[in-house]
């Protein structure tokens, strides 16, 4: 009895979406960690210490998007230094084009559920294309000119 | 027991919209609600329409919402329901023809869609196909479908679009994608890896909780989904 033909790796963009979706929700933990691990080694230990207080929405900011514009109230001298250097420059651009792509890919998903009108679904993936396009490269821009 | 039935009702002849009718049943607590609807049907309103057929929950031809959950009127004990009102409406997601009857048709059209039988053009053997025990234990849940689609008008994604395939379809192709006497396994896939095939199901389990012969369709789907990603059928 001959076996079944095995069937091949589909790559449709639904496909590619879909394992996209999955790897970069666990890639974004991954680098949740490392940049929480690096908030504390650049400084947010003292920050925490210096108040009495944990303030959760400071250490995200340090954790997810440490640019000096945002820690620049917290007294840390060498911030700057910090930032600066290119590994946690190539951090947050990873980490922003991953959430910025998981999260508007969800809205993608929604749209394509909900919506039944073929032109109202291509205008709105336009919009969502438009509006990831946008919020990249501000992102980019942010990160580049602190 | 006193029963409180509150039925849909629409006769698209007479009705400008639908309705509901309410009727008082005296109701044994073994009764099914398929017998208050016969009950219904035989003393205060012969125009009352519904399907049902084996009326023993092999068909699959008397779907409908009861209390808000899909189920067989046939399977249904008042005792089950818990309450002494019941509210019975047509399945979700289908055009309704009359009262509980519903259009199958684009059911069965996304069911046919997946190839559902049997392909394997090698010459047959002198005997019968064979397999073993754990070839056939392999895809013997999906084998109990009965296609009364309770799971696809019970799915969210298919109330929002009907060009999804749905739980039904993806379970009839999991029954053949798995036997290993099918040789259409990787078509099936490729017909299942498109926008409207497994990537509308969201894991929000309606299917799995609706479905009378306890299929578990959500992780059917979920296998369908792995070996499309994998390229492999195991």
């Amino acid at each position: 009895m001959s076996s079944r033909p095995a069937p091949q790796i589909g790559f449709s963009f639904e496909y590619m979406m879909w394992i996209f979706t999955r790897l970069s929700g666990l890639a974004m933990f991954l680098l949740s960690f490392i940049g929480f691990a690096g908030a504390f080694w650049l400084g947010a230990r003292m920050y925490l210490t210096n108040n009495s207080f944990v303030d959760i929405g400071a250490l995200a900011r340090w954790t997810f998007f440490p640019n000096p514009n945002h820690v620049v109230n917290t007294n840390i001298p060498d911030v700057a230094v910090g930032w600066a250097n290119a590994w946690w420059q190539i951090m947050q651009i990873t980490i922003l084009f991953l959430g910025t792509t998981h999260g508007m890919n969800g809205l993608r998903v929604v749209i394509e559920d909900y919506i039944d009108r073929s032109w109202l679904r291509t205008l709105l993936r336009g919009l969502i294309f438009l509006l990831w396009i946008f919020v990249m490269l501000f992102g980019i821009y942010v990160i580049q000119a602190s | 027991m006193q029963v409180k039935l509150k039925i849909f009702r629409y006769n698209p002849e007479v009705d400008k919209k639908p309705h509901y009718d309410k009727y008082e049943v005296e109701a044994d607590p073994t009764d099914r609600v398929l017998d208050l609807l016969e009950y219904v049907k035989g003393n205060f309103d012969g125009t009352l329409s519904f399907r049902r057929s084996c009326a023993h929950g092999i068909c699959g031809s008397d779907a409908m919402r009861i209390n808000g959950r899909n189920r067989l009127a046939c399977k249904m004990l008042v005792k089950e329901l818990g309450t002494d009102k019941i509210l019975v409406e047509p399945i979700l997601g289908l055009p309704v023809i009359k009262d509980l009857i519903v259009d199958m048709e684009p059911f069965f059209a996304n069911y046919r869609s997946v190839l559902p039988y049997l392909i394997n053009d090698e010459p047959p053997p002198k005997k019968e196909r064979l397999q073993s025990i754990e070839e056939r234990e392999r895809f013997d849940d999906t084998t109990k479908c009965i296609l009364c689609a309770c799971c696809t008008t019970s799915c969210p994604s298919y109330w929002a679009n009907e060009q999804y395939v749905g739980p039904a379809a993806i379970v009839a192709a999991h029954r053949f994608i798995f036997d290993s006497r099918d040789r259409a396994g990787a078509e099936r896939l490729r017909i299942l890896n498109d926008q409207f095939g497994v990537y509308r199901c969201h894991t929000i389990f309606n299917c799995t909780e609706a479905c009378p012969r306890e299929i578990q369709v959500t992780k059917a789907i979920g296998e369908v989904k792995r070996a499309i990603a994998t390229g492999k059928i195991e």
